[in-house]
């Protein structure tokens, strides 16, 4: 990667099952105490911290709150005047956060970033939340009196693959129970504790409805309230902090690669504009490749780990191909070959992705830097990848409108 | 002895933890048998532990049937039996010895009371039967309540004990904790004595007003007055008459019944299950909750209390401000806020001193903490002690109020709570 190095200090990350609402809480209750809970993490002078960036979708909608990020300076008296700010890119909206964090760094204006991703979203039902959701999309064209407008349109995703190379549900279904499997280990994992097999998963029932198109219930991530906070650091910063751990500086992990791309929002659009090409959602593909490139790493190949964004199953289904682990079109193969497993080739999404784990929209970013960060130090507990030493993330804004990477490592 | 559980009976698949705990195994792919008196009750089990699973795929391994057409034929292939009948000794012995007739001689027995006394409970049963039985105390629902405590008799196999805790805690996913053999095991003996202190303290605060100043913000999800509601207030008398009986200790007098529990019995006021007569509250068909007025049993309009300083610590969790909170209400000068602190000194100090009562010594408070936590979600007493400042100053603020400091809290090490992974206990209500 050009420039300056960015690290990754470690953080916090909120338990994904908690309903904030349930218990009365503010958001800002959550994003104090995710603060507070990577503060004990990683034992950061709160005083070292430069600057304070906030990753969040729609606290507007969901909790009539906004300009999240100067809350931030209420949580300790010396933050009063600090630079904070809010960032938003729909589902990718922490992690946009963490490529601007990035760029004070390298230019040298900060040495430590402090950087939160978070929504709440059980405040409303799910009819209203997924209205919400809708926003993330061209609202007027493809969700303005639509319910559940998002499930449809990734479920046109599968539909697509589906005309193109053939796609039988059966791998949909494997994906949702992988991600479940996996979130059992995660202790902060939404669906850590709830039920899950390939019969449910492929059969449409009482339980499993059909929310749009071939998208059933299983098929889907979760409605999560929860925030991840966590620190990047520049090399100078890195290189201190290391040694009051009593670490090496090659011991604490930084971003090796990134890779940003815009598609066009209307989901159509992208489709068609892809018409010709082998893969699917070319932009992402770019962003994967850039990311790849800028980390000098020759392939997927070279990654140990990839933590995706599995908003549905059919956007891991399209992540497989476009990571290339397969040729395009042939994600089934490596489901059907057990490539991304815990124990696999390449495992995808060990913390239980956004299936397992919860997908806090503006949370998700972060939530996955976070993860790759403990991959890479060995911390991720009963879901660690044994010898990770680099970690692939994609998160998505939109319908893979925002598609940014990140390449983790040592 | 076995080795892997692959056929379960539950016995009295009717009730709410017997089917949502079959359900749970259920889920692990284990052929699990519903039985009940009566078929159509067995089913109605199965019906919960679909909802619990929130999927109809479970079934395939759920048999439901009745005690006279298939206990037999189970009990012929059960490796494990759960016995979650009513809670009475003469009915749980009938049915033991039926099992003991035609159980494998390998298979592990475990009954789901807390109350009886496990001792009894294998009385006059085969050397088999005995060896294999002990306690398995789910909490309810076990959905969402993950502890299990797990108890011997003296004839239990040690190794039939190993098994059993290794499976709960990794098949089942359940948060196992090992306690003696006593009345309540641990949590009921714990919850219950504030419990009943509560509804005691009713009588002269009334009953809206203790469950607003015990309210969530101290560390519940639930106020305790309305969970004794979602109890119901006639286990609520089986569990304290049985906790006073075969219990002694520094609080025994606090587990005597206030005699108006005994009225509310008679008049049918049982809780949520009963609907119409309420409990505690009473829901009107307007929606409006009205409270029992323990001095007649009538119910009384709501009086809406507001304590400002409970009122303020309530905001602060809002907020997050978790230990600001608990300044707020340490600091207060308020004859309402003085029952909080001494319930709170009574939880911690009631808890500490059944550490190698009800647990084992050298786990410390740490069992108890769990239970408290994963069993009632309250924040555990080590959390509580924390959150008043610390060891120190709670043995100080303990002291002041006149409490016996148990001598396992003074040897104790601090506890190092997250805050943040504690937050969840306090609710802003």
């Amino acid at each position: 990667m050009k420039g300056e190095q960015v690290y990754i200090l470690g953080g916090y990350q909120t338990d994904f099952a908690r309903n904030w609402s349930r218990e009365n809480k503010h958001i800002v209750a959550m994003m104090r105490e995710a603060y507070q809970g990577s503060i004990e993490a990683t034992e950061i002078e709160p005083g070292d911290i430069d600057a304070a960036f906030i990753g969040n979708f729609a606290g507007e909608l969901y909790c009539m709150q906004g300009h999240l990020g100067a809350f931030f300076v209420d949580f300790d008296r010396r933050f009063v005047g600090l630079p904070t700010c809010r960032f938003e890119a729909a589902c990718a909206a922490s992690a946009v956060a963490a490529l601007s964090a990035m760029a004070y760094i390298q230019a040298g204006i900060y040495d430590l970033v402090c950087l939160i991703g978070i929504e709440q979203m059980k405040t409303v039902d799910a009819v209203k939340g997924g209205e919400f959701l809708g926003t993330a999309a061209w609202y007027e064209k493809e969700a303005a009196g639509i319910e559940f407008s998002f499930p449809k349109l990734f479920g046109k995703l599968g539909d697509e693959y589906d005309k193109r190379y053939g796609l039988d549900d059966k791998y949909l279904a494997r994906i949702a129970v992988i991600n479940y499997d996996n979130a059992k280990n995660n202790p902060n994992a939404q669906t850590r504790n709830w039920f899950m097999n390939f019969e449910h998963a492929s059969t449409v029932g009482k339980y499993n409805t059909i929310i749009g198109g071939r998208i059933k219930v299983t098929d889907c991530s979760q409605i999560t309230d929860g925030a991840v906070c966590l620190y990047l650091a520049s090399e100078e910063f890195a290189a201190k902090y290391a040694k009051r751990r009593q670490l090496k500086l090659d011991q604490i992990p930084r971003v090796l690669g990134w890779g940003h791309r815009t598609a066009p929002i209307e989901f159509a659009k992208k489709i068609a504009d892809s018409a010709k090409d082998e893969y699917v959602l070319p932009v992402t593909r770019q962003a994967i490749v850039d990311t790849l490139s800028r980390a000098g790493l020759a392939d997927c190949w070279d990654l140990d780990v990839i933590e995706t964004h599995d908003c549905f199953t059919t956007s891991e289904y399209m992540a497989i191909d476009h990571f290339g682990l397969t040729k395009p079109g042939e994600s089934w193969k490596a489901i059907e070959q057990g490539v991304i497993e815990m124990g696999g080739k390449l495992p995808i999404n060990p913390s239980g992705g956004l299936i397992g784990c919860g997908h806090p929209v503006g949370g998700t970013g972060a939530r996955q830097l976070l993860d790759a960060y403990k991959q890479v130090t060995e911390t991720a507990g009963d879901y660690q990848i044994p010898g990770a030493k680099r970690v692939g993330t994609l998160n998505l804004g939109g319908t893979a409108t925002t598609n940014v990477c990140f390449i983790v490592g040592r | 002895m076995i080795d892997n559980i692959r056929s379960v009976i539950i016995l009295g698949s009717s009730g709410t933890v017997g089917s949502l705990t079959g359900g749970l195994i259920a889920q692990k792919d284990i052929k699990v048998y519903f039985l009940s008196r009566v078929l159509e009750r067995a089913k109605s089990g199965l019906e919960r532990a679909i909802a619990q699973a929130r999927s109809e795929v479970i079934s395939r391994n759920i048999v439901c049937g009745d005690y006279e057409h298939l206990l037999e034929k189970a009990l012929e292939e059960a490796d494990w039996i759960v016995e979650c009948v009513s809670e009475n000794l003469a009915i749980k012995q009938r049915m033991y010895e039926k099992i003991d007739q035609y159980k494998r001689s390998d298979a592990i027995v475990s009954s789901t009371t807390s109350s009886l006394p496990l001792t009894e409970l294998p009385r006059g049963r085969s050397e088999s039967f005995k060896r294999n039985f002990l306690s398995t105390h789910f909490y309810n629902p076990p959905g969402r309540m993950l502890a299990c405590e797990i108890a011997t008799q003296a004839a239990t196999d040690p190794e039939v004990f190993d098994f059993m805790k290794d499976f709960l805690g990794h098949e089942l996913r359940r948060v196992v904790i090992p306690v003696k053999n006593i009345a309540g095991f641990a949590g009921n003996r714990i919850a219950f004595l504030l419990f009943n202190q509560i509804t005691a303290l009713a009588e002269e605060h009334g009953v809206e007003m203790m469950d607003y100043l015990i309210g969530p913000y101290t560390g519940r999800l639930m106020p305790p007055l309305a969970t004794l509601d979602l109890v119901g207030v006639d286990i609520h008398k089986a569990i304290i008459e049985n906790l006073y009986e075969n219990t002694n200790d520094e609080m025994h007098e606090s587990f005597i019944l206030p005699d108006y529990i005994n009225k509310m019995i008679d008049n049918g006021s049982l809780g949520n299950k009963a609907l119409t007569k309420g409990g505690f509250y009473k829901k009107l068909e307007s929606g409006k909750r009205i409270f029992l007025d323990p001095a007649t049993c009538d119910y009384v309009p709501a009086i809406e209390p507001h304590v400002a300083s409970v009122e303020k610590a309530k905001q602060q969790i809002h907020m997050g401000m978790y230990r600001e909170a608990f300044e707020t209400i340490k600091t207060a000068h308020r004859k309402e806020v003085d029952i909080v602190m001494d319930i709170l000194c009574t939880y911690i100090a009631y808890s500490y001193a059944r550490i190698g009562e009800v647990t084992e010594s050298e786990l410390g408070i740490e069992e108890i903490d769990k239970v408290m936590s994963f069993g009632f979600n309250w924040a555990a007493p080590s959390l509580i002690v924390n959150m008043l400042g610390g060891k120190e100053y709670a043995i100080e603020l303990m002291e002041e109020r006149g409490f016996a400091v148990p001598d396992s809290l003074k040897s104790a090490s601090e506890s190092a709570h997250q805050i943040p992974n504690a937050g969840k206990y306090f609710v802003a209500r």
